[in-house]
């Protein structure tokens, strides 16, 4: 552990210094940098389940193929960030085995079921755009040496992911009919649940040191712009109703729903109608999770202590 | 389960250089072979190898995550 106090190492890393690992930080800079690549970590691993089950519905031996390849990079990627969290003095098997399915720091959009081929398109296009969003802006930024390494690759399977995304909702987008609908009907839930995983406004947001030890460069509010930056005109290009807009006045993207707002997840609905509710209201849904929660956890632990009694038996 | 780290080197093309691309932990040399390669996939490498963290010799700093595998060695 470095000898240096908080304030400190915050100067020395604004002016370019690269933490290379435990030896360098504080421990400030240790947590916050934790929190930072758990959520990372378990965001990558609850893809995988969540995108696996949904893989049943391709619709030939190529999209298996190319849906498996994407959950064979989802896992990579939460191995690297388990093993980054290993080095800083975490343990990667209670990570993943040790913890109940609620206490998993990835995003709501992750406790959801993808139902059709539409859905999982849609996610890969929106959801993985949003973790692109988040880890470009950590690899640009970060001062942790290690992390920015381990990025080099994940970005550029992130942006493969992406692309199959943006393919295969234009091609269902252009097929029209019932393809279509799908689609928009995929849109319409998860174009806010992506918003929503920014988490909240910056003008609410706990201080939470990441931008000031160089974790990330970008604000929520500003990650969210650049998000919408390029999914709201992919939508429109496609046709597809997408909730927000570009406003010249303000020279940003504006929401055209009350946000945040409630989400019945078992119909895939989000409440407009009922209008703004309050953070706390969104954070108490996040904390009870959403229906896929358990299911998604369960399907990554079972066999651990099965086999771990095999092994030693 | 116990597992070792092992560093990951590649060389993408005939000509480039060896270079660190990350590390996985696994049970011994031919599972870290077969986890390196489905893990680090993001090109198609000209030249792969793991090295396993204890055999890599620090020589000039005395901290850092290769030194703690030396001491974590000898426990």
């Amino acid at each position: 552990m470095s000898q240096l106090t908080d304030e400190e190492l915050m100067r020395k890393v604004q002016g370019g210094y690269m933490v290379e690992g435990p030896e360098d930080m504080t421990e400030g800079y240790r947590k916050a940098l934790r929190v930072q690549l758990t959520v990372q970590a378990d965001t990558e691993l609850m893809s995988a389940p969540s995108y696996w089950m949904a893989a049943r519905h391709a619709p030939s031996t190529n999209t298996q193929v190319s849906a498996h390849a994407i959950i064979q990079d989802e896992l990579a990627h939460a191995n690297i960030a388990y093993r980054l969290l290993e080095d800083i003095g975490e343990s990667k098997e209670r990570l993943v085995y040790g913890r109940q399915p609620y206490e998993f720091k990835h995003p709501y959009g992750f406790d959801q079921p993808l139902d059709n081929w539409a859905e999982l398109v849609v996610a890969t296009g929106f959801f993985d755009r949003a973790g692109i969003t988040l880890l470009s802006d950590v690899h640009e930024n970060t001062s942790y040496a290690p992390l920015k390494r381990a990025l080099v690759k994940i970005g550029m399977e992130e942006t493969f992911h992406l692309r199959h995304g943006e393919v295969w909702m234009r091609r269902l987008a252009k097929a029209g009919g019932e393809a279509r609908e799908l689609v928009q009907r995929a849109v319409d839930w998860m174009f806010p649940m992506t918003i929503e995983w920014f988490g909240l406004p910056d003008d609410m947001k706990r201080h939470s040191g990441q931008l000031d030890f160089k974790l990330k460069g970008l604000t929520n509010d500003q990650l969210r712009q650049v998000w919408m930056a390029s999914t709201v005109p992919l939508c429109e290009e496609l046709g597809l109703d997408a909730p927000a807009h570009w406003d010249e006045d303000k020279s940003e993207y504006v929401l055209d729903y009350p946000f945040p707002c409630q989400y019945d997840a078992v119909e895939k609905h989000w409440a407009f109608d009922e209008g703004e509710i309050s953070w706390d209201a969104v954070f108490e849904r996040w904390k009870k999770r959403g229906p896929m929660n358990e299911i998604y956890v369960e399907s990554v632990q079972r066999s651990r202590l099965d086999v771990q009694r095999w092994l030693t038996a | 389960m116990r597992e070792s780290v092992y560093d990951v080197f590649t060389r993408k093309e005939r000509g480039d250089r060896l270079q660190h691309v990350g590390y996985v932990d696994a049970f011994d040399d031919e599972t870290a072979k077969v986890y390196a390669w489905t893990t680090y996939s993001e090109e198609k490498w000209f030249e792969m190898c793991v090295v396993k963290r204890v055999n890599v010799l620090p020589v000039n700093r005395t901290d850092g995550l290769f030194v703690e595998a030396q001491d974590s060695s000898h426990d």
